[in-house]
Protein backbone atom coordinates (compact mmCIF):
# COMPACT_ATOMS: atom_id res chain seq x y z
CA UNK A 1 0.00 0.00 0.00
CA UNK A 2 1.05 3.64 -1.11
CA UNK A 3 2.30 5.76 2.30
CA UNK A 4 -0.49 8.04 1.56
CA UNK A 5 -2.90 5.38 2.03
CA UNK A 6 -1.34 4.93 5.46
CA UNK A 7 -1.62 8.29 6.20
CA UNK A 8 -5.73 8.77 5.96
CA UNK A 9 -6.05 5.26 7.40
CA UNK A 10 -4.10 6.22 10.22
CA UNK A 11 -6.34 10.29 10.17
CA UNK A 12 -9.51 7.77 9.79
CA UNK A 13 -8.42 5.72 12.99
CA UNK A 14 -7.43 8.39 14.82
CA UNK A 15 -10.20 10.25 14.55
CA UNK A 16 -12.67 7.27 15.52
CA UNK A 17 -10.32 6.54 18.68
CA UNK A 18 -10.66 10.17 19.69
CA UNK A 19 -14.41 9.89 19.02
CA UNK A 20 -14.69 6.95 21.03
CA UNK A 21 -12.98 8.67 24.03
CA UNK A 22 -15.43 11.57 23.60
CA UNK A 23 -18.28 9.64 23.32
CA UNK A 24 -17.44 8.25 26.70
CA UNK A 25 -16.72 10.98 28.51
CA UNK A 26 -19.49 13.31 27.42
CA UNK A 27 -21.88 10.42 28.58
CA UNK A 28 -20.63 9.66 31.77
CA UNK A 29 -20.67 13.86 32.11
CA UNK A 30 -24.10 14.54 31.19
CA UNK A 31 -25.01 12.19 33.95
CA UNK A 32 -24.82 12.95 37.80
CA UNK A 33 -22.04 11.65 38.74
CA UNK A 34 -23.17 9.54 41.41
CA UNK A 35 -24.27 7.12 38.63
CA UNK A 36 -20.80 6.33 37.28
CA UNK A 37 -19.93 6.37 41.11
CA UNK A 38 -22.39 3.66 41.30
CA UNK A 39 -21.37 1.68 37.85
CA UNK A 40 -17.58 1.32 39.41
CA UNK A 41 -19.32 0.19 43.00
CA UNK A 42 -20.40 -3.05 40.64
CA UNK A 43 -17.04 -3.62 39.83
CA UNK A 44 -16.19 -4.27 43.35
CA UNK A 45 -13.01 -3.07 42.55
CA UNK A 46 -12.08 0.08 44.07
CA UNK A 47 -12.80 0.92 47.79
CA UNK A 48 -15.60 3.14 48.71
CA UNK A 49 -13.46 6.07 49.72
CA UNK A 50 -12.21 6.00 45.80
CA UNK A 51 -15.20 5.95 43.82
CA UNK A 52 -16.30 9.74 44.16
CA UNK A 53 -12.47 10.83 43.19
CA UNK A 54 -12.61 8.58 39.93
CA UNK A 55 -16.12 8.99 38.89
CA UNK A 56 -15.70 12.65 39.21
CA UNK A 57 -12.28 12.44 37.28
CA UNK A 58 -12.59 9.86 34.82
CA UNK A 59 -14.95 11.16 32.69
CA UNK A 60 -12.79 14.62 32.33
CA UNK A 61 -9.74 12.39 31.62
CA UNK A 62 -11.50 10.60 28.92
CA UNK A 63 -12.71 13.78 27.34
CA UNK A 64 -9.24 15.43 27.72
CA UNK A 65 -7.44 12.29 26.21
CA UNK A 66 -10.12 12.46 23.37
CA UNK A 67 -9.23 16.18 22.45
CA UNK A 68 -5.03 14.92 22.55
CA UNK A 69 -5.91 12.28 20.06
CA UNK A 70 -8.30 14.30 17.65
CA UNK A 71 -5.44 17.31 17.65
CA UNK A 72 -2.62 14.48 16.38
CA UNK A 73 -0.13 16.34 18.45
CA UNK A 74 2.02 12.93 20.67
CA UNK A 75 -0.56 11.03 18.98
CA UNK A 76 1.67 8.16 18.93
CA UNK A 77 2.02 8.84 22.99
CA UNK A 78 -1.74 9.39 23.32
CA UNK A 79 -3.09 6.66 21.50
CA UNK A 80 0.03 4.61 23.41
CA UNK A 81 -2.11 5.54 27.15
CA UNK A 82 -5.51 5.36 25.16
CA UNK A 83 -4.44 1.70 24.66
CA UNK A 84 -3.36 0.90 27.86
CA UNK A 85 -6.77 2.46 29.35
CA UNK A 86 -8.34 0.56 27.34
CA UNK A 87 -6.95 -2.79 28.19
CA UNK A 88 -7.28 -2.09 31.86
CA UNK A 89 -11.28 -1.26 30.94
CA UNK A 90 -11.24 -4.80 29.33
CA UNK A 91 -9.24 -6.42 32.08
CA UNK A 92 -12.11 -5.43 34.73
CA UNK A 93 -14.70 -6.25 32.15
CA UNK A 94 -13.57 -10.04 31.47
CA UNK A 95 -13.04 -10.40 35.16
CA UNK A 96 -16.34 -9.11 36.01
CA UNK A 97 -18.17 -11.39 33.54
CA UNK A 98 -16.12 -14.54 34.63
CA UNK A 99 -17.18 -14.15 38.32
CA UNK A 100 -21.02 -13.72 36.96
CA UNK A 101 -20.89 -10.30 38.51
CA UNK A 102 -24.53 -8.84 37.15
CA UNK A 103 -23.25 -4.98 36.81
CA UNK A 104 -23.95 -2.06 34.78
CA UNK A 105 -20.55 -1.47 32.29
CA UNK A 106 -20.91 2.28 32.42
CA UNK A 107 -19.05 2.76 29.40
CA UNK A 108 -20.85 5.37 27.53
CA UNK A 109 -23.22 6.00 30.47
CA UNK A 110 -25.47 4.29 32.71
CA UNK A 111 -28.04 1.55 31.53
CA UNK A 112 -25.80 -0.95 29.39
CA UNK A 113 -25.57 -4.23 31.50
CA UNK A 114 -22.62 -6.19 31.24
CA UNK A 115 -22.19 -8.94 28.53
CA UNK A 116 -20.25 -10.96 26.06
CA UNK A 117 -20.99 -7.94 23.42
CA UNK A 118 -19.47 -5.47 26.07
CA UNK A 119 -16.28 -7.48 25.53
CA UNK A 120 -16.38 -7.80 21.83
CA UNK A 121 -17.01 -3.90 21.54
CA UNK A 122 -13.84 -3.08 24.13
CA UNK A 123 -11.48 -5.65 22.35
CA UNK A 124 -12.40 -4.13 18.82
CA UNK A 125 -11.63 -0.42 20.39
CA UNK A 126 -8.42 -2.22 21.92
CA UNK A 127 -7.42 -3.21 18.46
CA UNK A 128 -8.46 0.52 17.27
CA UNK A 129 -6.03 1.95 19.40
CA UNK A 130 -3.58 -0.72 19.12
CA UNK A 131 -3.19 -0.21 15.42
CA UNK A 132 -3.19 3.49 15.59
CA UNK A 133 -0.51 3.68 18.15
CA UNK A 134 1.75 1.56 16.02
CA UNK A 135 0.52 3.46 12.40
CA UNK A 136 1.93 6.35 14.55
CA UNK A 137 4.97 5.46 15.89
CA UNK A 138 5.83 4.03 12.33
CA UNK A 139 4.70 7.32 10.67
CA UNK A 140 6.81 8.76 13.00
CA UNK A 141 9.91 6.63 12.30
CA UNK A 142 9.18 7.37 8.60
CA UNK A 143 9.45 11.09 8.94
CA UNK A 144 12.40 10.85 11.06
CA UNK A 145 14.54 8.56 9.01
CA UNK A 146 14.09 11.19 6.27
CA UNK B 1 -91.44 26.12 90.24
CA UNK B 2 -92.78 28.71 87.44
CA UNK B 3 -89.54 30.01 86.92
CA UNK B 4 -88.70 26.25 86.20
CA UNK B 5 -91.39 25.84 83.84
CA UNK B 6 -89.95 28.69 81.88
CA UNK B 7 -86.27 28.10 82.12
CA UNK B 8 -86.64 24.81 80.79
CA UNK B 9 -88.55 25.86 77.53
CA UNK B 10 -85.96 28.87 77.19
CA UNK B 11 -83.15 26.86 77.20
CA UNK B 12 -84.52 24.05 75.22
CA UNK B 13 -85.21 26.84 72.55
CA UNK B 14 -81.90 28.43 72.72
CA UNK B 15 -80.03 25.42 72.46
CA UNK B 16 -81.87 24.42 69.19
CA UNK B 17 -81.26 27.94 68.11
CA UNK B 18 -77.53 27.22 68.57
CA UNK B 19 -77.68 23.78 67.14
CA UNK B 20 -79.68 25.35 63.50
CA UNK B 21 -77.07 27.93 63.48
CA UNK B 22 -73.95 25.29 63.64
CA UNK B 23 -74.28 24.51 60.28
CA UNK B 24 -73.35 28.16 58.99
CA UNK B 25 -70.82 28.52 61.55
CA UNK B 26 -67.37 28.95 59.53
CA UNK B 27 -65.44 25.16 60.06
CA UNK B 28 -62.74 24.12 60.59
CA UNK B 29 -60.76 22.77 57.46
CA UNK B 30 -60.42 19.13 57.11
CA UNK B 31 -57.25 17.77 58.29
CA UNK B 32 -55.20 16.88 54.90
CA UNK B 33 -54.68 13.10 55.17
CA UNK B 34 -50.98 12.16 55.66
CA UNK B 35 -48.65 10.88 52.65
CA UNK B 36 -47.19 8.45 55.14
CA UNK B 37 -45.00 7.25 51.92
CA UNK B 38 -43.34 10.42 52.33
CA UNK B 39 -41.13 11.37 55.37
CA UNK B 40 -38.94 14.19 56.23
CA UNK B 41 -39.68 18.17 57.22
CA UNK B 42 -41.95 20.10 54.63
CA UNK B 43 -38.89 22.69 54.75
CA UNK B 44 -36.53 20.27 53.27
CA UNK B 45 -35.38 21.66 49.66
CA UNK B 46 -34.46 18.56 48.04
CA UNK B 47 -36.49 15.56 48.16
CA UNK B 48 -35.52 11.78 47.24
CA UNK B 49 -38.11 9.37 45.53
CA UNK B 50 -36.65 5.96 46.33
CA UNK B 51 -38.12 3.70 43.24
CA UNK B 52 -38.17 0.00 44.51
CA UNK B 53 -39.39 -3.01 44.14
CA UNK B 54 -40.01 -5.73 47.09
CA UNK B 55 -38.35 -8.87 45.32
CA UNK B 56 -35.57 -6.79 44.25
CA UNK B 57 -32.16 -7.69 46.18
CA UNK B 58 -30.56 -4.05 45.56
CA UNK B 59 -33.61 -2.59 46.70
CA UNK B 60 -33.24 -4.42 49.76
CA UNK B 61 -29.58 -3.74 50.11
CA UNK B 62 -31.02 -0.02 49.52
CA UNK B 63 -33.34 0.17 52.01
CA UNK B 64 -31.50 -1.82 54.68
CA UNK B 65 -28.15 -0.62 54.20
CA UNK B 66 -27.90 2.55 53.04
CA UNK B 67 -31.62 4.79 54.02
CA UNK B 68 -31.15 4.35 57.69
CA UNK B 69 -27.48 6.54 57.34
CA UNK B 70 -29.59 8.80 54.92
CA UNK B 71 -32.50 9.17 57.31
CA UNK B 72 -30.24 9.61 60.81
CA UNK B 73 -28.17 12.45 58.96
CA UNK B 74 -30.60 13.79 56.16
CA UNK B 75 -34.03 13.31 57.00
CA UNK B 76 -34.36 13.61 60.70
CA UNK B 77 -32.23 17.04 60.48
CA UNK B 78 -34.32 18.20 57.73
CA UNK B 79 -32.36 18.42 55.21
CA UNK B 80 -33.93 16.24 52.49
CA UNK B 81 -37.81 14.44 52.46
CA UNK B 82 -37.81 11.03 51.29
CA UNK B 83 -40.79 9.81 48.97
CA UNK B 84 -40.84 5.74 48.42
CA UNK B 85 -42.79 5.19 44.96
CA UNK B 86 -43.23 1.53 44.23
CA UNK B 87 -42.37 0.14 40.69
CA UNK B 88 -43.44 -3.65 40.88
CA UNK B 89 -41.20 -5.30 37.94
CA UNK B 90 -43.41 -7.65 35.80
CA UNK B 91 -41.29 -10.25 36.82
CA UNK B 92 -41.67 -10.70 40.26
CA UNK B 93 -45.26 -12.27 40.95
CA UNK B 94 -45.34 -11.06 44.52
CA UNK B 95 -43.88 -7.33 44.47
CA UNK B 96 -47.18 -5.76 44.35
CA UNK B 97 -48.75 -8.28 47.31
CA UNK B 98 -46.26 -7.00 49.00
CA UNK B 99 -47.21 -3.45 48.55
CA UNK B 100 -50.61 -3.90 49.34
CA UNK B 101 -49.26 -5.26 52.57
CA UNK B 102 -47.49 -2.50 52.99
CA UNK B 103 -50.30 0.46 51.81
CA UNK B 104 -52.39 -1.71 54.19
CA UNK B 105 -50.11 -1.09 56.89
CA UNK B 106 -49.66 2.47 56.17
CA UNK B 107 -52.97 2.95 56.60
CA UNK B 108 -52.61 2.06 60.59
CA UNK B 109 -49.53 4.59 60.58
CA UNK B 110 -47.19 1.80 60.37
CA UNK B 111 -45.78 2.35 57.10
CA UNK B 112 -42.01 2.14 57.60
CA UNK B 113 -42.58 -1.18 60.21
CA UNK B 114 -44.11 -2.80 57.72
CA UNK B 115 -41.62 -2.00 55.06
CA UNK B 116 -38.37 -2.65 57.00
CA UNK B 117 -40.34 -6.17 57.80
CA UNK B 118 -40.90 -7.44 54.17
CA UNK B 119 -37.57 -6.35 52.90
CA UNK B 120 -36.05 -7.97 55.75
CA UNK B 121 -37.84 -11.31 55.01
CA UNK B 122 -37.76 -11.17 51.26
CA UNK B 123 -35.90 -14.13 50.65
CA UNK B 124 -38.79 -16.16 52.76
CA UNK B 125 -42.29 -14.96 51.42
CA UNK B 126 -40.87 -14.22 47.33
CA UNK B 127 -40.96 -17.94 47.75
CA UNK B 128 -44.27 -18.44 48.49
CA UNK B 129 -45.69 -15.37 48.69
CA UNK B 130 -46.88 -15.67 52.86
CA UNK B 131 -46.33 -12.24 53.32
CA UNK B 132 -49.41 -13.13 56.36
CA UNK B 133 -46.64 -15.26 58.04
CA UNK B 134 -43.73 -12.29 57.77
CA UNK B 135 -45.85 -9.51 59.21
CA UNK B 136 -47.39 -11.51 61.76
CA UNK B 137 -43.63 -11.73 63.28
CA UNK B 138 -43.78 -7.79 64.26
CA UNK B 139 -47.37 -7.19 64.26
CA UNK B 140 -49.88 -7.69 66.55
CA UNK B 141 -52.87 -10.15 65.92
CA UNK B 142 -54.99 -7.60 66.27
CA UNK B 143 -52.80 -5.29 63.89
CA UNK B 144 -52.63 -8.32 61.38
CA UNK B 145 -56.29 -8.60 61.45
CA UNK B 146 -57.12 -4.72 59.95
CA UNK B 147 -53.88 -5.55 57.47
CA UNK B 148 -55.41 -8.67 55.94
CA UNK B 149 -58.74 -6.91 55.82
CA UNK B 150 -57.57 -3.98 54.22
CA UNK B 151 -54.93 -6.40 52.20
CA UNK B 152 -58.38 -8.32 51.01
CA UNK B 153 -61.20 -5.91 50.67
CA UNK B 154 -59.75 -2.35 49.82
CA UNK B 155 -59.85 -1.44 46.58
CA UNK B 156 -58.27 1.87 46.87
CA UNK B 157 -54.99 0.37 48.01
CA UNK B 158 -53.44 -0.29 44.90
CA UNK B 159 -53.64 3.03 43.65
CA UNK B 160 -50.82 4.44 44.80
CA UNK B 161 -48.87 1.61 43.16
CA UNK B 162 -50.49 2.51 39.90
CA UNK B 163 -49.39 5.97 40.44
CA UNK B 164 -46.21 5.35 41.16
CA UNK B 165 -45.56 3.14 38.32
CA UNK B 166 -46.93 5.65 35.55
CA UNK B 167 -44.55 8.41 37.41
CA UNK B 168 -42.15 5.69 36.59
CA UNK B 169 -42.72 5.11 33.59
CA UNK B 170 -42.29 9.23 33.02
CA UNK B 171 -38.58 8.88 34.98
CA UNK B 172 -38.03 6.43 32.22
CA UNK B 173 -37.03 3.84 34.69
CA UNK B 174 -35.22 0.74 33.51
CA UNK B 175 -34.25 -1.17 37.10
CA UNK B 176 -34.96 -0.73 40.62
CA UNK B 177 -33.61 0.86 42.54
CA UNK B 178 -33.93 3.99 41.27
CA UNK B 179 -33.61 7.21 42.82
CA UNK B 180 -34.93 10.63 41.51
CA UNK B 181 -33.25 13.40 42.98
CA UNK B 182 -35.56 16.25 43.29
CA UNK B 183 -34.51 20.34 43.91
CA UNK B 184 -36.06 23.27 42.78
CA UNK B 185 -38.15 21.09 39.51
CA UNK B 186 -35.50 20.00 38.85
CA UNK B 187 -35.28 15.56 38.54
CA UNK B 188 -31.84 13.70 38.46
CA UNK B 189 -31.76 10.10 38.03
CA UNK B 190 -29.77 7.61 39.88
CA UNK B 191 -30.01 4.01 38.92
CA UNK B 192 -28.93 1.20 40.87
CA UNK B 193 -27.24 0.50 44.36
CA UNK B 194 -25.96 3.55 46.31
CA UNK B 195 -23.37 2.72 49.04
CA UNK B 196 -24.39 5.53 52.26
CA UNK B 197 -21.06 7.41 51.79
CA UNK B 198 -21.88 8.20 47.88
CA UNK B 199 -25.33 9.05 47.93
CA UNK B 200 -24.05 10.97 51.56
CA UNK B 201 -21.60 13.08 49.15
CA UNK B 202 -23.98 13.47 46.49
CA UNK B 203 -26.75 14.79 48.44
CA UNK B 204 -24.03 17.47 50.53
CA UNK B 205 -23.88 18.58 46.59
CA UNK B 206 -27.24 18.77 45.32
CA UNK B 207 -28.25 20.27 48.84
CA UNK B 208 -25.66 23.13 48.29
CA UNK B 209 -26.61 24.13 44.93
CA UNK B 210 -28.37 27.42 44.99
Amino acid sequence: MKPVYWKWLLLVGRLGLALIFLAAGIAKLREPWAQFAVSLYGFKLLPDDMLEPIAKTLPWAEVALGVAILSGIWLRWFSFLASLIISVFLAVLIRSLAIGLQVDCGCFGSGEALGPMTIVRDSSMLALAAAVTVGAFRMHKTHTVK
Amino acid sequence: MRIAHLLVPALLVSGMAALAQAPTAPKKPAPTPKNFKLSGQATATVTIEIYTDYECPHCRKLYLETMPEIETKYVKTGKIQVLHRDFPLPGHQYSKLAARYANAAGQLGQYEKAVTQIFTTQADWSQNGNLDGAMAKVFAAGEMVKIKELVKNDAHLDDTVTADFEMGRKDALTETPTLMVVKGGKREKISGFMPPNILGSYLDQVIARK
